[in-house]
């Protein structure tokens, strides 16, 4: 049989050497193509039929898991009558064999870490201690030698969730790694890991904390208990990372450091407007007043959207000094967003002078701009 | 003697230059797979551990403003704003555009949301039709909401400008009233352009599928169904491969064509300076994005399009043939439309991708796809009468063509799958899969006449009606209250 078929196969190449070009690659394709396609299915069968067995491996793990960390964490009935560090598991429970297998361990890993988010205090700090008495720590370092970056972006995570601490030398060369994802990973976790100076990587950052980057970032300092604030106007001045320092503006603005308003004034002199529209966004916020005679004379060089911050900067530290330079602004500026601006801005004041201001501005204004000043004053219009 | 061999030369040439150009067609598609495969995965394992929960609390989440022209869509527009008013966001905007409407859409949004019409600037930014009013509600839970009133400008580009005009947020997004969008759908389209640092992320888009016989409550998709009508059946089957396969491996390559008029996220500034929408085109999403690519490209701005692989939209596909071909026509019409006015694009280096591989892939492979083919046919049909056909050989090339277009899209039923299982049901998967088998010999030969038939009436400058498109409303989940809408 194994002859015949090896006729036929040499026939058919024999046959196939005489086709002509486009014939053969016709036929080579064809080839191609239906493997490809039973290899697709089968694919999508496996695929398929792994998700239905990992769905059963869950239906019958996760009870077991959350019966064994209700039992020795959630109800643990040391728990408040003695320090947490002496409390001690039952060890039968906690070294059951099933939880030898790699991904049982996975799965207990996961749900304590989905526990932790949900528990703090004493409960949180068991939990933890669960995860380092089951030897967890191993499998999370062990992840963290992979050479998947996935793999160690999720070993952080994991090791932070459960406030284990990463050294130094392993977790600050990577808050500079060229992958965007693990970089990201890296500085959430030596923000919240790092006891003494959580905030060193934006001396040593390289490369940018991107927006995206920067929202977890925010979380973690504005929400991390026991974490010292720093005067994050240092950065402002002295970092040449753009986005640390356009993240720092932020932050000043969010814990409102009235000492970093001279820093933040001189990157009014910085030549990327982007830049400067951050700053001028940022002294509204902090009501900078000494920032208003200098934002006013830069007014008349600056591109729109850096005009619209300073107007709108004006509004926010309303002291009152400059409603005749807004409405000189309101009533002659032929850009629509300016005139917008500036109502919005005049009227923010909210003082007796403002609102005389906006009345007089009422009855004598033309019809676009008596709009404008309806539209500002229109508490449904939010915008 | 001289002209059959000028005959047999020209034949010859016809046979080795189809050849060639369906082969290159082939190879592009196998390239996209492998592009659109490296994507999926890269895509995958972020998502894997990204933490959306942390955007949907943070002061920092830029706004978003979603824009959606209604015409006539009194009967679910109560159901499609509800559906909007359920995105999971922390700061964004709804900008409904009644698009004059001679039915009671407007009368029942000022019911049902308690609105009144406020003295609104309306700065015309990008040229509309006249904004007649704008509406905003009483009630504070509808602070989101944002009603715009105007004459119909017989068009959706037209509606979408004056709703980009309105608009008060950096980003847009822009859909159809009629779109069900998943609620997650703003954290993942604003997500690519956040965590991009070299390029200015103009657009984002996302897959949309049928939701011909999905089951709704609320205005929220409760299950995910493969449609059952055969021919919104070979819909889904051509989205997951346009979507999941093609736009997946474009964006790989920075190289993405267009973003659906059904889902996509905008930047609301580079929009404006293109120049908006344009209400003349047939084609109007591909047509902005051209624009906006050509904006970036004469600025000097490094700029990128990038698409998700994440089902974020559902929308009710033409259920009769009727309304399949007059959109396939308006589409064959857009595309030879665009390539005429963005002719300079060609094979110009200015433009960088978009002018050396995206523009000329458009006019080779989709613009003259349709037409080769039909000339193909013809050529087979003539030359089978003179009975010149070497008939094993011509049947070589079909079962080429046939397996090869099979493999294609039963590949992107698999990258489909390898994203996210929406079909729970195996009936679900193998009914798709079926579709793949069939779809070049009932489907495919629809979508080429009717794209010849769009270019016919472009040539002959034909008057287009735009029709408006019959709805069948939502299917409701069991147990739910709302009332089933069904088309009058």
């Amino acid at each position: 049989m194994w002859s015949d078929l090896t006729n036929l196969l040499y026939q058919a190449y024999e046959q196939y050497s005489f086709l002509p070009l486009f014939i053969e690659i016709a036929l080579f394709f064809i080839f191609i193509a239906i493997f490809a396609t039973i290899f697709a299915y089968g694919v999508i069968l496996f695929r398929r039929w792994k998700g239905y067995v990992h769905d059963k491996r869950m239906k019958f793990i996760r009870p077991k898991v959350e019966e064994m960390i209700t039992e020795q964490v959630l109800i643990n009935e040391n728990l408040e009558q003695i320090p947490v560090e002496e409390i001690e598991f039952d060890q039968a429970a906690i070294n059951d064999k099933i939880f030898k297998k790699p991904w049982v361990r996975q799965v207990v890993i996961d749900i304590l870490i989905q526990y932790r988010k949900n528990f703090r205090g004493e409960v949180g700090e068991l939990l933890r201690k669960l995860y380092i008495d089951m030897n967890l720590t191993k499998d999370s370092f062990e992840k963290m030698k992979s050479l998947k970056w996935e793999r160690k972006i999720k070993a952080v995570v994991e090791l932070t969730q459960m406030d284990v601490q990463i050294s130094d030398v392993t977790i600050l060369p990577l808050t500079n790694s060229t992958n965007p994802s693990l970089r990201a990973a890296a500085r959430n976790a030596y923000i919240q890991l790092s006891k003494n100076e959580p905030f060193k990587f934006f001396d040593v950052a390289t490369e940018p904390i991107l927006p995206w980057d920067q929202l977890e970032l925010f979380r973690i300092i504005t929400t991390t208990k026991d974490i010292a604030i720093p005067n994050f106007s240092r950065w402002v001045s002295y970092s040449t990372n753009k986005s640390v320092v356009s993240f720092c503006l932020k932050l000043i603005a969010h814990y409102d450091q009235q000492t970093a308003i001279p820093a933040v004034m001189d990157l009014l002199n910085n030549k990327d407007h982007y830049f400067r529209a951050n700053a001028i966004n940022c002294l509204g916020k902090l009501g900078a007043e000494a920032a208003e005679d200098r934002l006013t004379k830069i007014y008349a060089t600056q591109p729109i959207h850096c005009q619209l911050e300073i107007l709108k900067a004006l509004g926010r530290i309303a002291s009152g000094n400059n409603l005749e330079f807004l409405k000189n602004e309101f009533l002659f500026s032929s850009n629509f967003d300016v005139r917008m601006a500036a109502a919005r801005s005049i009227i923010k004041h909210n003082t007796p002078a403002s609102r005389a201001m906006v009345e007089d501005l009422r009855a004598t204004t033309y019809e676009e701009n008596k709009l404008i000043i309806s539209h500002c004053l229109n508490p449904l219009i939010k915008h | 003697m001289m002209d059959s061999i000028f005959v047999e030369y020209l034949s010859r040439f016809f046979e080795y230059t189809v050849f060639v150009y369906g082969t290159t067609l082939l190879v592009f598609y196998a390239l996209l797979a492998i592009l659109s495969f490296l994507n999926i995965r890269l895509f995958l394992k972020k998502e894997s551990y990204t933490d959306y929960s942390v955007i949907v609390a943070s002061p920092l989440a830029p706004g978003i403003s979603v824009i959606a022209p209604a015409f006539n869509e009194s009967i679910t527009i109560v159901q499609n704003v509800r559906s909007l008013l359920t995105l999971d966001y922390p700061n964004y905007e709804i900008i409904i555009i009644n698009d004059g409407s001679t039915d009671d859409t407007l009368e029942k949004l000022v019911n049902e949301f308690n609105l009144v019409k406020v003295d609104y600037a309306y700065d015309v930014k990008i040229k509309s039709k006249p904004v007649r009013g704008v509406y905003k509600s009483l009630n504070d839970a509808y602070t989101k909401l944002v009603v715009v009133d105007k004459e119909n400008g017989k068009s959706k580009a037209d509606a979408s400008n004056a709703g980009i005009n309105v608009c008060s947020k950096p980003y847009f997004v822009c859909t159809d009233v009629d779109c069900i969008l998943h609620e997650h759908t703003l954290q993942k389209l604003i997500k690519p352009v956040m965590e991009e640092d070299e390029f200015r992320v103009i657009a984002v888009g996302a897959t949309l599928r049928l939701s011909n016989s999905c089951e709704f409550d609320q205005g929220v998709i409760t299950k995910i169904r493969a449609p059952r009508p055969l021919l919104a059946r070979f819909q889904e089957m051509e989205y997951i491969r346009a979507f999941v396969l093609g736009k997946m491996g474009w964006s790989y390559i920075n190289a993405v064509p267009n973003v659906s008029g059904g889902l996509g996220l905008f930047d609301k500034d580079v929009a404006i300076r293109a120049g908006g929408y344009d209400p003349a085109s047939f084609g109007e999403d591909m047509e902005l994005m051209l624009r906006m690519n050509r904006y970036t490209a004469e600025n000097k701005i490094k700029s990128a399009v990038k698409y998700i692989p994440l089902t974020l939209c559902w929308t009710e596909g033409p259920s009769t043939l009727k309304i399949f071909m007059r959109q396939r026509t308006r589409w064959g019409r857009g595309l030879i439309q665009l390539m005429v006015t963005h002719r300079k694009l060609f094979f110009n280096s200015t433009y960088g991708r978009v002018g050396m591989l995206t523009y000329p892939y458009n006019f080779f492979f989709e613009l003259l796809a349709p037409v080769i083919e039909f000339i193909g046919i013809i050529y087979y049909i003539i030359i089978a009468y003179l009975d010149q056909v070497n008939w094993p050989y011509a049947i070589i090339l079909l079962v080429f063509v046939y397996t090869y277009s099979v493999m294609i899209s039963t590949l992107a039923v698999l990258w489909d799958q390898l994203t996210f299982q929406y079909y729970k049901s195996w009936g679900d998967v193998i009914r798709i899969c079926a579709m793949v088998f069939v779809e070049m010999l009932l489907y495919h030969p629809l979508i080429v006449i009717f794209a010849l038939r769009g270019y016919y009436f472009y040539l002959t400058n034909r008057k287009h009606s735009w029709g408006n498109m019959q709805r069948q409303g939502f299917k409701k989940a069991e147990g739910s209250d709302n009332k089933p809408a069904t088309a009058s």
